[in-house]
């Protein structure tokens, strides 16, 4: 096929063109981190397919078809989606706050009946659509200093407030960030940009005596000084750092790690398997893995900006966003350079809800890929 | 935007222009962050490598302490006197049962007793230092122990396991003398800090047991051995994975110690005594060599082991015939009558003639008069003390005064303390003129004349011990050397042997009187003629006896009846055999009431038979036909 026959009117709609539009360069990075995974769980787990390697490579092949599907379907359909989704993911989160069911001291779930549901998984992708939706119809005077900014930051700080309330700290965190990315890659004044980082310094400090949780400030705490309570509070990073730091260069080999092996590491398999990986493969099996990681980000954004639709462009943006701040907190947070926020490194952990959250966003930015060259209108009712 | 810029965007392709610098900014930061994380990487992984990786070995070893087999004390023959047995026992190791309260709630279930001593039990795991078993229950039977050991790796941080326990098999016989071992105490600790020394890890060890009394403490340090280090591999919640025998180390046991006494000897000391109070100590008067050193009434020490039970420490404490004290040498006594050779042989090196006369009126003239045991007519030193004649000392002492009786009495071995590695001996008193301006205060530094009677006859200020009155005997019957006691005579391979004993300083003929007159003690006529026949052929024991008052008599039954503690106590010496003198052996029988030939010397014999039947030269002779010259027809005693 040439690039003469791909211009052809409808040529683009087929099956066949489609596929061959995914980016199968990002499919491939992505299934490494998958398989890379399923390979550190089935260590952990001492060598064994159960309890997680196993779950972790049906769901992992599962959710990729998911993306593959989503990758077909039409930009137009994601951006009729938009509204509709934020808004179900607000009534939702709502819904918790009122009748949600409370495990280990958070109320974070929604009993379904034959399932449980974190409402706050469904505001990270309907918070990315949303903005971008309303970004698209606005102007570029709007997006940079206008009265109307008003309704994206209400779009962000609803969710956010509720979902800190739960309390969960490290998705609201994620939710602020990705809607704050994409509001300054919309265009926001570089005035403003620059004012709110200097408020967030002024703000932090007070939001850690009034705000945060005990726990939370514990967590804090924690991270300023790790080694007051080694056997405490301390824990989880002192050992994370334990089980980093004695991989070295080359690791300990795969199956020999004997921080996570002899359980030293908590959540070994969740949001600690980074730790384990750098422990049996060492610096540079754990530098790999971050620049696929890089790569992953790079491509992601290269996606987001070839696209000929600014809906496409800053969903793609913030997809890439959100999954940016789960590989640079998780990472940041098992080195100790950053509290202790329960955020899974994307892909590598184990767990199905991030998995499939993540893996539709993937499927977002490769509809994006897909229907790069698709001009979408300013007004409503696009399709 | 800008109506002067050269090139006009449409609204479309601002929107994008501004998105590509901003997206590209963003990715610019995500990178950088990722690089961040990548120098931290680096950091940890490769510049502060080393540290970690012993973290990871510091959390992933534990070296678990080991008690060295504590070192056996066996007799002189190599009869066990302090052995290790095996105890099952289960433990609990704080650190690992993430909850106390549970697991002994199901270690209650499985052994209901527990449930009693709760409380105690978790006081003592609290104090215990981390990764160190507290056990929870000592000597399971086999039962018991089957049922934890099912359950046990389902109980995180409990052990069963099987210990060594320190056993007496004699029980109270060797109490004192051999010691026992105890928990390790505060003061234990402090002892140890006091000397500038770190106490070892051991001490906080549960299954460590300190020396406290007798050998058990005198020799702790070589007894103690060195503790053994197990190096296992632990998970998170401390169970054992596996061994790294290259770092584990095996305890070495400790040193065995041989001491000189016999177990026979000493088991039958402690039979004589039956509910009596006192002390025994018999030597080898040729080597020295302490055979039987034994105080009554005696504990069990097995009990020390594991804890008194405070009721019965109560009890022991309280008990007026005090069992805890160490009578042979912790308790001093006045050595009465058994005193008075040291009298007559200081009498002797001033010249005194051993055959001059003085005449026995039944009392003693000094301002007041003091009382004889009889009314023995005109008597010669060795009549006097055949007789135990008073008057016949009380005389020669008054003309010496105090100072050639102590120097006498020094020599032959009063007054010191012996380095045969036992604490707590007291030292006694021997009085003369420098002690009295040394102690007291004006008027009364002088030494008074009438002071001296009493000196005479081995009371007043003198205060001996039982062992210092056996290295006397021993002295007396060997005649030639300066015996000196040994109780230990080997520790592991090394020979605590004794060197050449110093000679005595004496004439032989001096010595010898004293002997005659001891030999006609037990003689037909002397004091302890009917209670200190052996019935082993022609071989007789030479002796002494003593009565000590313990208080000035106000009450008519001077001394024996009444309160038990107001009681005279009674006395013995002797050796044998006399024409071939091997064992010495002195007695203290405290507040007897009666005599010293009534009832020290009957309890004397008996340890004297045993040790004289265990003699295989002495046994021999008991065994063969009589010698041709019997000067004494044997006659047991009635």
């Amino acid at each position: 096929m040439t690039a003469s026959a791909i211009s052809r009117p409808g040529e683009r709609d087929r099956l066949p063109v489609k596929l061959g539009q995914i980016d199968w360069r990002l499919a491939g990075l992505i299934a490494l981190i998958g398989g890379a995974g399923a390979m550190m769980l089935y260590s952990v787990a001492g060598e064994s397919w159960a309890p997680w390697a196993g779950n972790h490579l049906i769901r992992f092949g599962a959710v990729f078809v998911v993306m593959l599907g989503l990758a077909l379907v039409d930009i137009r359909w994601w951006y009729a989606a938009a509204y509709p989704l934020y808004a179900v993911g607000l009534l939702l989160l709502i819904a918790v706050e009122l009748f949600g069911e409370t495990r280990m001291g958070a109320t974070r779930w929604l009993d379904l009946g034959f399932t449980s549901l974190q409402p706050s998984e469904i505001m990270k992708l309907g918070i990315v659509l949303a903005l971008a939706r309303w970004y698209h119809g606005a102007s570029a005077q709007e997006a940079k200093w206008h009265w109307k900014l008003i309704i994206p930051a209400l779009m962000i700080a609803v969710p956010v407030v509720l979902v800190a309330h739960q309390p969960d700290l490290g998705t609201s965190l994620l939710i602020l960030f990705t809607g704050v990315a994409i509001m300054f890659a919309a265009g926001l004044s570089w005035r403003i940009v620059l004012t709110g980082i200097a408020g967030i310094m002024v703000v932090a400090p007070m939001m850690y005596f009034f705000v945060l949780h005990d726990y939370q400030r514990a967590r804090v705490d924690v991270l300023l000084n790790p080694e007051a309570d080694p056997s405490g509070a301390g824990y989880h990073i002192a050992q994370a750092k334990i089980a980093i730091g004695s991989g070295g260069l080359l690791g300990k080999g795969y199956g020999l790690g004997s921080q996570s092996q002899l359980n030293f590491l908590p959540e070994k398999h969740t949001d600690f398997i980074f730790p384990t990986l750098a422990e049996e493969f060492g610096f540079l099996g754990a530098f790999f893995i971050l620049a696929i990681y890089g790569a992953i980000i790079a491509i992601s954004l290269r996606i987001a900006s070839l696209s000929h639709n600014h809906f496409g462009r800053l969903a793609a943006a913030g997809v890439t966003a959100t999954f940016a701040l789960y590989v640079l907190i998780n990472g940041a947070m098992v080195m100790g350079l950053a509290p202790v926020v329960g955020v899974p490194m994307p892909l590598l952990s184990y767990g199905g809800t991030v998995m499939l959250t993540v893996m539709i966003g993937f499927g977002l930015i490769q509809s994006v890929r897909v229907h790069r060259y698709l001009e979408l209108p300013k007004s409503r009712g696009v399709i | 935007m800008s109506d002067r810029s050269p090139i006009q965007f449409n609204e479309v392709n601002e929107r994008q222009g501004s998105f590509l610098r901003r997206t590209f900014l963003l990715g610019g930061v995500a990178l950088t962050g990722l690089g961040v994380l990548g120098a931290r990487l680096a950091h940890l992984q490769i510049i502060d490598q080393r540290r970690y990786a012993s973290a990871a070995v510091a959390n992933r070893f534990n070296d678990r302490l080991q008690v060295a087999p504590r070192g056996l004390i066996t007799d002189r023959n190599g009869v066990m006197i302090a052995g290790n047995r095996p105890s099952f026992s289960v433990s609990v190791v704080r650190d690992v049962t993430q909850d106390l309260d549970a697991t002994l709630d199901l270690i209650a279930r499985l052994l209901p007793e527990t449930a009693e001593r709760r409380r105690r039990i978790i006081r003592e795991v609290n104090a215990a230092p981390r990764f160190v078993p507290v056990p929870v229950k000592t000597d399971l039977t086999w039962e018991e122990f089957a049922r934890v050991s099912l359950f046990v790796n389902e109980l995180p941080g409990v052990l069963a396991t099987m210990d060594e326990v320190r056993f007496y098999p004699f029980g109270g016989s060797f109490a004192h003398t051999v010691g026992y071992v105890a928990k390790v105490s505060d003061r234990d600790v402090e002892a140890v800090r006091e000397e500038g020394e770190e106490p070892p890890a051991i001490f906080y060890h549960p299954g460590f047991r300190i020396g406290r009394q007798g050998v058990e403490r005198s020799l702790d340090k070589e007894l103690r051995g060195r503790p053994g280090y197990q190096r296992v591999e632990v998970d998170a919640e401390g169970r054992v994975r596996g061994e790294d025998a290259d770092g584990s180390r095996a305890a070495t046991p400790g040193a065995e110690v041989v001491l000189t006494l016999d177990a026979d000897a000493q088991n039958r000391a402690l039979e004589v005594f039956e509910e009596e109070s006192g002390a025994v100590v018999a030597m080898d008067c040729r080597t020295g060599d302490i055979l039987c050193m034994a105080s009554a009434p005696s504990f069990d020490p097995n009990l020390f082991v594991s804890g008194v039970p405070s009721v019965i420490y109560r009890a022991w404490a309280d008990y007026e015939r005090n069992p805890l004290l160490d009578k042979a040498v912790g308790g001093t006594y006045a050595p009465g009558s058994t005193f008075k050779p040291v009298v007559g042989m200081a009498n002797m090196l001033r010249g005194g003639d051993p055959n001059r006369i003085i005449v026995c009126n039944g009392g003693y003239y000094l301002g007041r008069r003091f009382a004889c045991t009889g009314r023995h007519g005109p008597q010669d030193m060795r009549n006097a003390i055949k007789n135990s004649c008073n008057v016949y000392f009380m005389t020669l002492a008054v003309e010496m005064g105090p100072d050639p009786i102590a120097e006498v009495a020094r020599n032959m071995g009063f007054g010191q303390i012996f380095e045969i590695g036992l604490g707590g001996q007291r030292r006694g008193l021997v009085p003369d003129r420098a002690w009295k301006r040394e102690n007291f205060q004006g008027e009364n530094q002088r030494w008074f004349a009438g002071e001296s009677p009493s000196y005479g006859i081995g009371q007043g200020y003198l205060e001996v011990n039982a062992l210092q009155l056996a290295v006397y005997v021993s002295r007396l019957a060997n005649g030639r050397q300066k015996v000196m006691p040994r109780l230990v005579r080997s520790v592991g391979e090394a020979e605590r042997a004794q060197g050449a004993f110093e000679p005595l300083g004496y004439d032989f003929d001096k010595v010898r009187v004293l002997q005659e007159g001891m030999e006609m003690v037990t003689d037909a006529g002397g004091t302890g003629f009917r209670n200190s026949q052996l019935g082993l052929g022609n071989m007789r024991l030479a002796g002494k006896t003593g009565t000590a008052q313990v208080r000035n008599y106000t009450t008519a039954s001077r001394g024996r009846g009444g309160n038990w503690a107001d009681r005279d106590h009674n006395l013995f010496i002797a050796y044998g055999p006399i024409d071939d003198p091997r064992y010495a052996i002195s007695i203290v029988v405290q507040h007897g009431g009666r005599s010293g030939g009534a009832i020290a010397a009957p309890k004397a014999r008996e340890i004297m038979r045993t040790l004289i039947l265990k003699d295989p030269e002495l046994l021999a002779r008991v065994n063969a036909p009589p010698v041709p010259e019997p000067d004494v027809a044997p006659e047991v005693a009635p």
